[in-house]
């Protein structure tokens, strides 16, 4: 048998490259990871440092509670409870997935179970059977019952660990889809979902307005992160991270790891009940595909983005989510400007020293008016097209990218090929890196006016689908969230 | 920490970025007041698992507002609302439509679920929506004022199609596979009755739409069922499920709905397929548009025409508003839309509505598909 | 009976399908521990490369090359498509990957599968392709035994299916790269240690997998007639159905499972109703699991300290 060449070891200072023996140069790789604060921001972060976690959760919900009152629009509004909603749901599944470690794929499945219960029992839907509960009392059967359900799908927990665990309630969630699909159509309304359920009222209030339920969410998300705080420091808390790290190792100092297992399961499965209430109620209608694996991807990446483990990372995680996708990236202009702009903070960050910097856009500008000249030159239809999005941006780089007469077959090759460089970028080192870096960025702009921002609905998932790559390979922990290390046996 | 702080910065600035962006970008823009400019809202379902329908949908929303544009001399644009056939969606996309006052009417959406989540926010609005493929029956019983649709609801389509199958077909058993979508089970639920009422044996199967293996279910067709009644939306399927019937020498005979009807695609000889108009590429006036659409977008069924024709009525309602002088405003837009009579349309019939929104006179056609694939008339009782 | 046996043969034909696609599914997992979520979307693009190659050849209805090599063609395209891609997807997100806790790489396929889907819809537009089989290979080609019927694609699905597995049968258990995968596949950091080069392993295996998935496209669309971006999803989650019910990472229990996930469908289409296979497919699924976690031909997992 012949023997391979152990591969070269990457250098230390490059990024992740992934360790090639043990673990622990992961660890070391990670604090290599971290970026020095610039000076400006520094006297911010000390002020920061001061505020704690109760203050600081305070601020932010006066602010939050400001808002409507501040004059948000309709859509904004709108735009709001969704935020709201992902947060409370990226919560409850920080619970599970983020504090005990267990990977619950079917999460969405209690949202659904949620608006279906609470769609069944205050609404005319089982009239016939004499069902037809007022809110205040259908709300805590449903928290019961999915209490429940979260300690049944939990139950396989206690012998399945990791990927197998993520198979089971994968299909817990496709199931639960299946169910409302085809089982009992006359009771759970098949594909036309249930309509006409009661709004929420309490103490003699009604909530009919969108105001009313951008309220009453975030008053249910400042109680659940404020409960949540506390449950982290409390014995369960502790239990649930040891349970993370090392369930063994737990077992044996004698937590009762299965228990506490379910508890994690039924908790996020409570909290994503209730989000899932308040979103019938909202709604007044509830459909299965709104509980399709998409909107369970959605989760995930909140949690992601913030951080999984950290209370504050899941609910900005799931703002910014909702906030970036419904919020902007639905309009094409307002597209371009998260697209230029994190090109530009990517820049910003992520580029040292500013010689450099400034090396890279100064060639990125030159590159893109010498190649638009020259293609001009060759041929006139072939930088007819100009960009296609709106405002200031478009008339910015008019002369700048090439958008062909056509743009449509030029900008699907662009695609490709910005893909392959992109690939490269990442593989490439050293000086090659900065040098692929301007005709990168260029063909970014080429292909984002030539293409993206004609189609900006599919643009949206494309990018849901790269951030989440992009967040993982560069920040596993999240914005917000704590490194984690999980030793590999 | 000092990572976390510069990334959740870099994540904050780019979007005040995009904040202050969309403030400056609204304000810049405001056209001139004498040419006539407006904004369609587009709702469909233009990515997700049937984006097949979605992008049909809005391929020829575009180019109805194109070609109307052109023939108008007026300058509306289309803003895309993607929906993914998700009523929460829906909403956020009709409150976004809502909330831009440029935004005059909405074509779409194109699921009957869709209407029901949004069909209170567009009457707050006071904003007309005219949909190409939301056909279930309820919805224009007057709960949604604003709303309208270019195809005949269900409760035409269904019965007539029933009628048909037991008056001409006598089929002893038949087999009725619905797709799991609310078009299909709308339909199934409008035509059992019917079928069932005249001792027809009905077998009711489902197949989610995603899925295109048949082979199992066709083997499930007995001797005596002589007709499989697909109301289905996706022609590909039907087309693989007939080839299947054929392969395993099945002798039953398609009956599709409105919803298959895609010459070139769907070409099962001997299939009945009913639909809201005639073929509009055998149509002579029709036939440029078909042709225009097929070199800018390839082949296309059944639910860009409807689309086209639904935004064609809001062109030609804003032209209209724009002609008697007037700066089109939602509620005058409306009242062109509920006053369009036209004589003749893409589907091969007027286009008027009725009080609660439904096309008055609607009718459907049927066709049965000869050896060559061709669709041939043929009197529908 | 000759219900049930046709039945049989419609379920084996979409069992083996699954099975192929399993296969690499189990691979991967064998060797990286990661459950690759994009394995189904590039069956997906496996199934779009076949569906290129006809239309590049005149169409279905007037190819200007022989039926035969154009089949060879079109496989092997897709297979070294898919294949190529899977190493790109492998070497650009889950190599930096590897040691990193596992919820990451599980995102990251997720965050590949949305990115593949989409950008399909971005390039190939939402309508759907129609591969129009019958124009080139009869309907009435297959074999008649009484009232059963197995077409042409059908027979060729299985015995290309077959040839397939067992090649690869034999690929992993007699050749050196099958003893390198499986040494990676039992312990990674040991089988490095013996001066095994672990990259290229596990870059080899994710070509074969990820080849095997554009095969599966390639005559799902022969089989099936129809392309869209998102035919990956259901299959993919059928694929890993059958995987995880045979045993995942075990590549007989690959098989053996997709075999049974297609034959259970088509029972249960057959003998039930059409309205409840998934749900009862996904139910088999769970039961499985919670009953013997390893799957079938699974061997039970130490968890090691």
């Amino acid at each position: 048998m012949s023997i391979d060449q152990p591969p070269a070891s990457p250098p230390p200072a490059g990024p992740p490259g992934g360790p090639q023996v043990g673990a622990d140069e992961w660890v070391a790789r990670q604090s290599h990871r971290q970026e020095q604060l610039p000076a400006w921001l520094r006297p911010a972060q000390q002020l920061a440092g001061r505020v704690g976690w109760w203050p600081r959760l305070a601020i932010a919900a006066l602010v939050a509670a400001a808002l409507p009152a501040l004059g948000l629009g309709g859509f904004q509004l709108q735009v709001g409870i969704n935020a709201l909603l992902l947060a409370m749901l990226a919560l409850g599944l920080n619970v599970t997935v983020g504090w005990a470690g267990l990977l619950d794929l079917g999460y969405v499945a209690f949202f659904g179970f949620g608006a279906y219960g609470f769609a069944l029992l205050s609404s005319g839907q089982l009239g016939s059977a004499g069902i037809h509960l007022p809110a205040y009392l259908s709300l805590p059967v449903v928290m019961v019952g999915a209490a429940i359900l979260g300690l049944l799908v939990g139950l396989p927990s206690r012998r399945l660990i990791g990927d197998y665990l993520a198979i089971v309630t994968l299909f817990f969630g496709e199931a639960f889809l299946e169910f409302t699909t085809n089982v009992a159509p006359g009771t759970l309304g098949g594909a036309n979902g249930i309509v006409g359920i009661d709004p929420i009222q309490a103490f003699g209030f009604q909530l009919t307005s969108n105001t009313g339920y951008f309220y009453l969410l975030l008053i249910l998300l400042v109680a659940t992160m404020a409960a949540l705080r506390l449950l982290d420091s409390s014995r369960t808390g502790r239990a649930w991270r040891a349970v993370r790290e090392d369930p063994l190792a737990a077992a044996s100092m004698t937590i009762p790891v299965s228990r506490v297992k379910l508890m994690a399961f039924a908790f996020g499965a409570v909290i994503a009940a209730l989000a899932g209430t308040v979103f019938a109620a909202q709604q007044i209608s509830v459909f299965p595909p709104d509980f399709n694996t998409a909107y369970l991807i959605l989760i995930y990446a909140g949690l992601i983005l913030g951080g999984a483990g950290s209370i504050t990372g899941a609910v900005l995680g799931g703002l910014v989510v909702v906030i970036t996708l419904d919020g902007f990236l639905r309009s094409p202009t307002e597209a371009g400007y998260i697209f230029y702009g994190l090109i530009v903070v990517a820049l910003l960050v992520k580029l040292r020293p500013w010689r450099k910097l400034g090396g890279v856009v100064a060639a990125t500008v030159a590159l893109g008016f010498a190649a638009h000249a020259i293609t001009g030159a060759i041929s006139a239809s072939a930088v007819a097209g100009g960009p296609q999005s709106s405002g200031w941006i478009a008339s910015a780089v008019r002369d700048w990218v090439i958008v062909p007469a056509s743009p449509k077959a030029a900008g699907n090759i662009g695609f490709v090929v910005l893909v392959c460089l992109l690939i490269a970028l990442v593989q490439a080192r050293g000086w090659w890196r900065t040098a692929l870096l301007p005709p990168a960025i260029y063909l970014a702009a080429c292909v984002w006016e030539a293409r993206l921002v004609a189609e900006p609905s599919i643009t949206r998932q494309i990018l849901i689908g790269v951030v989440l790559i992009v967040m993982m390979n560069s920040r596993p922990q999240g914005l917000l969230g704590s490194r984690r290390v999980e030793v590999i046996t | 920490m000092k990572g976390r702080v510069i990334m959740a910065a870099a994540a904050l600035a780019a979007l005040a970025l995009a904040g202050c962006g969309s403030s400056g970008g609204g304000s810049s823009s405001s056209g001139p007041a004498k040419s006539c400019v407006a904004t369609i809202g587009f709702e469909g379902p233009i990515t997700g698992p049937v984006a097949v329908l979605g992008t049909e949908q809005l391929h020829f929303a575009q180019l109805a507002v194109s070609m109307d544009n052109t023939a108008n001399k007026t300058k509306i644009t289309i803003a895309q609302g993607d929906t993914q056939l998700q009523p929460s969606q829906a909403t956020t996309v009709t409150q976004q439509f809502t909330s831009n006052s440029k935004i005059l009417a909405v074509v779409g959406p194109a699921g009957s679920q869709e209407v029901e989540a949004i069909g209170p926010l567009m009457a707050r609005a006071g904003m007309g929506f005219i949909s190409g493929s939301a056909t279930a029956a309820e919805l224009t019983t007057g709960k949604y004022p604003t709303f309208l649709r270019v195809v005949s609801n269900d409760n035409v389509q269904g019965p007539q199609d029933a009628n048909y199958i037991v008056n001409q077909l006598h089929p002893k058993s038949l087999m009725i596979v619905d797709d799991q979508e609310a078009y299909s089970t709308g339909l199934v639920a409008a035509m059992t009755p019917v079928l069932k009422a005249a001792g027809v044996k009905v077998d009711h199967e489902s197949v989610p739409q995603n899925q295109n293996d048949f082979s199992s279910l066709v083997s499930k067709v007995s001797a005596s069922t002589s007709v499989v009644v697909l109301p289905w939306q996706v022609a590909a399927n039907a087309q693989q499920f007939g080839r299947d019937l054929a392969q395993q020498h099945k002798k039953a005979v398609i009956f599709g709905t409105d919803g298959l009807f895609s010459p070139g695609t769907f070409t099962i000889n001997g299939s009945y397929v009913s639909s809201f108009g005639p073929d509009i590429t055998a149509l002579p006036a029709d036939a440029a548009l078909a042709q225009a659409a097929k070199a800018k977008f390839g082949s296309f069924g059944t639910f860009g025409p409807p689309v086209f024709a639904a935004t064609h009525v809001i062109d030609e309602a804003i032209a209209s508003v724009c002609k008697a002088g007037q700066t089109p405003s939602r509620s005058n837009v409306l009242a062109a839309i509920r006053k369009t009579s036209e004589p003749t349309s893409i589907l091969g019939q007027p286009i008027k509505f009725g009080s609660h929104g439904d096309l008055i006179n609607g009718k459907f056609f049927l066709f049965k598909i000869n050896s060559k694939g061709a669709y041939k008339l043929v009197p529908s009782s | 009976m000759d219900f049930f046996v046709q039945e049989l043969v419609n379920g084996v034909t979409t069992g083996a399908l699954y099975a192929l696609v399993a296969l690499g599914f189990s691979m991967v997992y064998g060797v990286l521990k990661l459950l690759n979520f994009a394995h189904g979307d590039l069956y997906m693009i496996g199934a779009f490369t076949g569906y290129f190659v006809i239309q590049w050849f005149g169409g279905p209805s007037a190819l200007t090359i022989p039926v035969p090599l154009l089949l060879v063609i079109m496989l092997v395209l897709a297979a070294g498509l898919a294949g190529g891609l899977g190493v790109a997807i492998e070497r650009f997100a889950y190599r930096p990957l590897r040691n990193a806790p596992r919820i990451a790489p599980l995102i990251t396929a997720i965050g590949i599968s949305f990115f593949l889907e989409n950008s399909a819809l971005l390039l190939f537009g939402g309508q759907t392709r129609v591969y129009n089989t019958p124009d080139f290979i009869s309907l009435s080609s297959g074999l008649s035994i009484g009232p059963v019927t197995i077409s042409t694609v059908q027979i060729m699905v299985l015995v290309l299916g077959a040839a397939l597995m067992i090649s690869l049968q034999l690929l992993v258990n007699r050749t050196r790269l099958g003893r390198r995968m499986r040494a990676v596949a039992a312990d990674r950091e040991a089988a490095e240690m013996l001066g095994i080069n672990v990259n290229m392993t596990i870059a080899v295996t994710f070509f074969l997998g990820s080849a095997l998935a554009g095969v599966a496209g390639v005559m799902a669309g022969l089989m099936f007639n129809q392309v869209t971006n998102l035919i990956g999803f259901i299959v993919g989650l059928k694929a890993f159905t059958a995987a995880v019910v045979g045993g995942i990472g075990s590549i007989p229990g690959a098989m053996l499972g997709g075999l049974l996930i297609g034959m259970a469908e088509s029972f249960i289409t057959g003998y039930v109703s059409s309205t409840y296979t998934n749900l009862i497919v996904f139910g088999i699924l769970i039961a499985v699991m919670l009953l013997r976690p390893s799957g079938l031909l699974g061997r039970a997992q130490l968890q090691k300290v």
